[in-house]
């Protein structure tokens, strides 16, 4: 048999030379401030890393590797000994490593046969993991992705301060080897100018022997004038070694070609570093001097580019579906959409000069006539709106809070079609109470009824679930407009109503965002027309008319969110309903369901979302120009209190 | 027809009247819960002053806010809203008035306006209602 070179077959067929090794290596005192036995004598502490892999590992272990010292510790089952970081508890300072194993101990040399090298153990934390209740993997999924989310940040803002300081230091540099070489060429002429004088000098005083003794310079007189070594010949020999070291530096040495790369990199505003230091890479004689006329010129156009500041170079290293939270405020408010009060007027004259009659409107509906709730406090408010939509042949009910809302979807989650939910209310507020419906009502439009459109509430409503905004105070047609965006499905006609190509292409976005659209096309048929095949959701239900979410999998409401809803400590109250009810599919995330979960947070962060913004805001428009007055953006409405 | 003037968001209230099928089946009487609903919210205001409830006001005028403007009673509204914006401290422009007693006093004073807004209306809604019986 050829000698076993393996470290780990050597260790495998001694069991116990590498305890005996580190125990031996532990009982030198002399290591005491690099390596050493805990207080406790149950462990031992590196101190040093560097030390210790420099000199102690290579004396007793034959080599200076400290991550295969620990792992050989791992295969004999010793832990590192973890110390709570964050409450500053590490007894042995921050980059000490501490290692256990049970059988390990100072005072028990006799035991180290003990210790054997671990069983190569197949892994099955997959199953443990499976026996953790659902919601518990969600919850530690979050934290995990929060946590990842949080070192993600900290490593850009890292990077971007690295990148900060590395701009600094390279215009540093580049700037002192200006310096240096305007001193070289200031020493050059210091130099010329002595020879000069130097040469003027022995001229006057040898003009007699040597009349030619300007043009062969000082080391002619050096070499004729043997008489004097000491007195007028030094200088010469210190000029002329001045001359040769300033002559011997070589100002193009391949770092300073880089560094003139990296500082017109920084340099060069407007074009993102990335793409122009690529560019650089290229043409490098050419590129040098336009380097050096960039540079010459560089003082004005040195806008300095900001990577903090440029939404380019938030890079997300872990693509769209994970590691971002979408919600953050940083993705929000760079959401480009815009205001929707540009044609209010139009609006609201389409609005006054054809108010549809009521056999017009009366039977808009398909098959079912639609199941509304309204969700409002206010008596007249309530009862307009339940005047309105009853107008367009929907069938009405009420409640006058949230909670009461959630009652209703409690007891029966199917038997709506759409909510309209007031904001503020007593008992539960509209965004809490849609929190809550999502959990057994995943799918189902909630539209926010609110005064309150600042931005920053609208995004709220719908980061908590809600598909779309009816500005208040509501009008008729503004209702009509949200019914026949959110239940396309169930119109007679979609066309004939006026429901434009444009229309539906918002209403894909609206309440189903991304993902199930395209399943809509994968099931619609053959001869829909193109309104119809774009609401693809919406065609979706055509063939469940149930509208069963348990029966559409595919469906990933914003609702679904709803997990990280704070007004959730009140969901106990819908709890008994999870497991068997709709929702649980949703909230089940075992199973075929999970990759769903990922999906719908991919479909926030995907561009439907962004269109789903000024979607949502269509129903401010209905409202006559009049009353936008006290709400107008003139008048600083963003501080209206609701 | 009765000229409602600058109380009334016509638009607005002409879309409450549509809704109606014989005479005025649903506007009469959701105008006279309406004025029914705006008295008790007075009272609770008046009390509120009485007992200087800044936060209290604030909801008061936003629920009337609320039921005026889906109405198209604007003036009503605008009262309100002043109500609401002082209960939460604020100014109409949305700055903020850290003085209380300038909150409570403008709060007053919209209130007081509020009540003749609503007296001078209701007298135009009971005449609207008699003439179109």
């Amino acid at each position: 048999m050829p000698p076993d070179n393996d470290p780990a077959a050597q260790a495998g067929n001694n069991s116990s030379d590498f305890v005996r090794k580190l125990y031996k290596m532990l009982e030198d005192p002399s290591y005491n401030s690099v390596v050493r036995w805990s207080a406790e004598g149950d462990s031992f502490v590196v101190l040093e890393n560097e030390k210790f892999t420099k000199t102690i590992l290579p004396k007793h272990f034959k080599h200076s590797n400290f991550a295969s010292f620990v792992r050989q510790l791992n295969k004999y089952d010793f832990h590192k000994v973890r110390h709570n970081e964050e409450s500053g508890d590490t007894p042995y300072g921050r980059d000490a490593w501490e290692f256990r194993h049970p059988e390990f101990r100072a005072d028990r040399k006799d035991n180290l046969d003990n210790i054997r090298r671990k069983a190569p153990a197949p892994r099955k934390p997959a199953q443990a993991e499976d026996a953790f209740p659902a919601s518990q993997q969600i919850v530690v999924l979050s934290e995990s992705l929060a946590a990842t989310q949080h070192q993600i940040q900290a490593l850009q803002e890292q990077y971007f301060e690295l990148a900060q300081t590395n701009k600094v230091l390279v215009n540093e540099v580049v700037s002192l080897q200006k310096m240096v070489r305007a001193q070289s060429q200031v020493s050059s002429e210091l130099i010329t100018h002595l020879n000069n004088i130097e040469d003027r000098r022995r001229n006057s005083r040898h003009s007699a022997h040597s009349s030619h003794s300007s043009h062969s310079g000082p080391s002619y007189h050096a070499a004729n004038l043997g008489l004097l070594p000491d007195g007028a010949d030094e200088p010469a020999a210190e000029l002329r070694r001045a001359r040769e070291i300033l002559n011997g530096v070589s100002p193009d040495s391949q770092a300073d070609r880089e560094l003139e790369r990296l500082s017109v990199a920084y340099h060069q505003n407007g074009s993102p570093s990335d793409s122009a230091s690529s560019s650089i890479m290229f043409p490098q004689q050419q590129q040098q001097q336009q380097q050096q006329q960039q540079q010459q010129s560089s003082g004005p156009m040195s806008l300095v580019h900001d990577p903090l500041n440029d939404p380019r170079h938030m890079v997300y290293p872990v693509g769209q579906t994970t590691g971002i939270d979408p919600f953050h405020s940083d993705h929000i408010h760079n959401i480009p959409y815009s205001r929707p009060l540009s044609n209010p007027n139009v609006m609201a004259e389409s609005s006054q000069i054809s108010p549809p009659s009521k056999d017009q409107v009366g039977s808009i509906w398909g098959g079912k006539k639609p199941q509304i709730l309204l969700v409002e406090d206010d008596k007249t408010c309530a009862r307009i709106g339940s005047k309105f939509l009853s107008n367009v042949d929907c069938v009405v009910d009420t409640a006058r809070n949230g909670l009461e809302a959630v009652d209703k979807l409690n007891h029966d989650s199917e038997r709506f079609d759409l909510i309209f939910m007031d904001i503020i209310m007593p008992q539960l507020d509209g965004v809490s109470a849609t929190a809550m419906i999502r959990m057994v009502a995943p799918r189902i439009p909630i539209i926010a009824m609110t005064s309150n459109i600042r931005q920053e509430d609208i995004q709220t409503y719908f980061q908590f679930g809600m598909n779309d905004v009816l500005a208040k105070p509501f009008t008729r047609d503004g209702m009509v407009r949200i019914l026949k965006k959110h239940l396309s499905y169930m119109l007679k006609d979609p066309q004939s109503q006026g429901l434009t190509s444009d229309d539906a292409n918002q209403a894909v976005g609206a309440p189903g965002p991304g993902p199930p659209a395209a399943q809509g096309y994968a099931n619609a048929p053959s001869g829909m027309t193109i309104a119809t095949m774009a609401s693809g959701a919406q065609v979706k239900f055509e063939q469940t008319p149930i509208q069963s979410p348990a029966t559409t999998a595919s469906w990933h409401s914003p609702g679904q969110m709803q997990q990280t809803s704070p007004n959730l400590d009140s969901g106990g109250y819908m709890s008994a309903q999870i497991g068997s009810g709709p929702g649980g599919m949703v909230l089940t995330p075992g199973g075929s369901q999970r990759p769903q979960y990922t999906n719908q947070v991919a479909s926030h962060v995907g561009t439907p979302t962004l269109n789903r913004m000024p979607d949502g805001m269509v129903g401010l428009d209905d409202r006559p120009e009049k009353r936008q007055r006290l709400y107008g953006p003139s008048q600083g409405q963003g501080a209206y209190v609701q | 027809m009765v000229d409602f003037g600058d109380h009334v968001d016509d638009a607005t209230f002409s879309q409450i009247l549509e809704m109606d099928e014989d005479s005025h089946d649903f506007s009469m009487p959701l105008v006279s819960n309406f004025f029914e609903q705006a008295d008790e919210t007075f009272e609770q205001m008046d009390a509120a002053v009485e007992s200087k409830d800044l936060s209290e006001l604030s909801k008061l005028g936003h629920f009337l806010k609320g039921s005026s403007a889906t109405l198209g009673f604007t003036k009503i509204k605008d009262n309100c809203q002043i109500i609401q914006q002082y209960g939460s401290n604020l100014n109409v422009d949305g700055s903020a008035e850290p003085d209380e007693d300038v909150c409570l006093r403008r709060i007053k004073d919209a209130l007081a306006a509020v009540k003749v807004d609503k007296a001078e209306l209701e007298k135009k809604m009971k005449k609207f209602f008699e003439l179109e019986k």
